[in-house]
């Protein structure tokens, strides 16, 4: 499989300040990759220089096959989709101008604008002026904005943070339709479950380094202890290692009808996170 | 550069234009200061005066408009979604010039239909107005492209208004001919302006010329200034 985005050997320096240390890491075509790390971790530094807003100070990197030094060009941008943090819409026009704005810098057929509307569950309400939307429904728009010409690459900063969850899972399940039909994401996020839901691999990102990278479960099983946790009807709650010499004792448990609930103990990728690097994500 | 992203661009802008009273009320208070202007003067008006209106109109009109629509896509970040585009920042700047171009004629048109447009119905007078508009739509566009904000358009605009738009205002301070001041706004656009139209052409359009090449690098310097920001 073909890579949608090649990272060798990164820096970003802002003067004395190194945003991005030497940060290398490849995203397959087709994957869901999530990018997780702190505020001040170089996420969107990096998310920046891959998508052609900053260049980076030193390091080689490659999306869809084009080099940095063409990330302005057009044969670039109509490949990419972008929902940035900062990405914003023209507040006293609807939201189909807003989309039929971008559909045609795009050269996408007009008739997109419905389809995205229906994926991001706002179709009925596309000739509402955006100033009275709410910033759930603000969001969802923004995210219409980046699919709207059909790009190979999504680049997501927090698509879901401020919606509910009705409607984050509706977007969920539009973004996993999404990525069946071919499109890669990378994904930013802070929230772990969505991105043990979606991602087919996470980097985790500290200080400007990758400190992993991998799919969340073999993350999960990297750094579980492999232990059984297990809680009795007469209320024991006993943990039993995972190894051939207790075999017994969980037969017995089981023979004897004692065991209320048992499961391994592999940690989320917020324990994991907080684990490797020392410091929650916030 | 391409046809279909300007004209998007004019589409937007066209539909958004409305319903933005700010930018709205820079036309309108322009056609409102012809009309108190014409109220003040009986009979034909003198052509320096016509050409304050001019220069009110372009000033106001066409430097305030463009760079309000320019600055307000950097303070709410919608200029970085254009940018992220295929849409390049020239045909971006196409685009709201058109807009701003169509603004400026129908604002010009009334204002100077107000007070008598016949006097400028001519070669000399509309080539002079091309040129100011040329040379007021850059200054708008540079302004626009390094202010991060709507605000700041206003403290910009003032002195534009002021030193260019009104030049000919400088008659009502009664300097001397020979004083430094009127030397100096003297070569000023709207002087040089009435000159093309009272007196001589190449050297009045020569300096013109070289008032937008001034503007023309002055925007240039923004445009490099904003596309290698990091």
């Amino acid at each position: 499989m073909e890579n949608a985005i090649e990272v060798k050997g990164m820096q970003k320096i802002f003067g004395e300040h190194t945003a991005i240390n030497k940060v290398s890491f490849n995203v397959k075509q087709g994957e869901i990759f999530g990018f997780l790390g702190p505020s001040g971790s170089g996420k969107t530094t990096t998310v920046k220089v891959l998508t052609g807003e900053l260049k980076q100070t030193v390091g080689d990197v490659k999306v869809l096959g084009i080099d940095s030094e063409n990330f302005g060009s057009s044969a670039f941008k109509s490949q990419v989709g972008i929902l940035s943090d900062n990405s914003s819409l023209y507040e006293r026009l609807t939201i189909y101008d807003n989309l039929k704005l971008f559909c045609k810098l795009y050269g996408a057929p007009l008739k997109q604008i419905d389809v995205v509307l229906r994926e991001v569950n706002l179709h009925d309400e596309r000739s509402k002026i955006v100033s009275t939307l709410s910033k759930g429904m603000k969001q969802r728009v923004l995210l219409a904005k980046a699919l709207i010409h059909n790009p190979k690459l999504v680049f997501l900063d927090e698509p879901t943070s401020a919606l509910d969850p009705g409607n984050m899972a509706h977007i969920h399940r539009g973004l996993q339709k999404l990525n069946e039909a071919g499109t890669t994401i990378f994904l930013t996020t802070h929230n772990m479950e969505e991105a043990t839901e979606l991602c087919d691999r996470v980097a985790f990102l500290h200080n400007g380094e990758l400190q992993e990278l991998d799919s969340p479960n073999s993350l999960r099983y990297k750094y579980s202890t492999h232990a059984f946790h297990v809680e009795t009807f007469k209320g024991n709650r006993l943990v039993i290692d995972n190894q051939p010499d207790q075999a017994d004792q969980i037969r017995d448990l089981i023979a004897n009808g004692e065991i209320k609930a048992m499961h391994t103990d592999n940690p989320t990728l917020g324990q994991i996170f907080l684990k490797v690097t020392g410091k929650e994500l916030e | 550069m391409s046809v279909q992203r300007i004209h998007a661009i004019f589409e937007k802008d066209l539909k958004d234009l409305p319903r933005n009273i700010a930018l709205l009320m820079l036309p309108v208070s322009n056609i409102l200061l012809a009309l108190i202007y014409s109220l003040t003067v009986d009979g034909e008006p003198p052509i320096a005066f016509l050409y304050l209106i001019a220069g009110a109109t372009f000033s106001m009109v066409t430097s305030g408009i463009m760079m309000s629509m320019i600055a307000e896509e950097n303070e709410k970040n919608t200029m970085r979604g254009l940018i992220q585009s295929p849409a390049s920042l020239l045909d971006i700047i196409i685009g709201k010039s058109l807009v701003t171009g169509i603004i400026t004629a129908i604002s010009l048109m009334v204002s100077l239909m107000i007070v008598g447009i016949e006097p400028l119905m001519n070669f000399r007078a509309i080539i002079g107005l091309i040129l100011m508009f040329l040379f007021f739509l850059l200054v708008g566009i540079g302004i626009g492209l390094f202010s991060k904000s709507l605000a700041a358009t206003s403290g910009y605009l003032m002195p534009v208004m002021f030193l260019f738009g009104f030049t000919p205002m400088i008659a009502t301070f009664q300097l001397a001919e020979d004083s430094i001041i009127i030397r100096t706004t003297n070569t000023f656009p709207i002087m040089q302006a009435i000159e093309l139209y009272d007196n001589n052409f190449w050297m009045p359009l020569g300096i013109l010329t070289a008032w937008i090449i001034g503007a023309a690098l002055f925007t240039f310097i923004c445009f490099r200034k904003v596309m290698t920001d990091d």
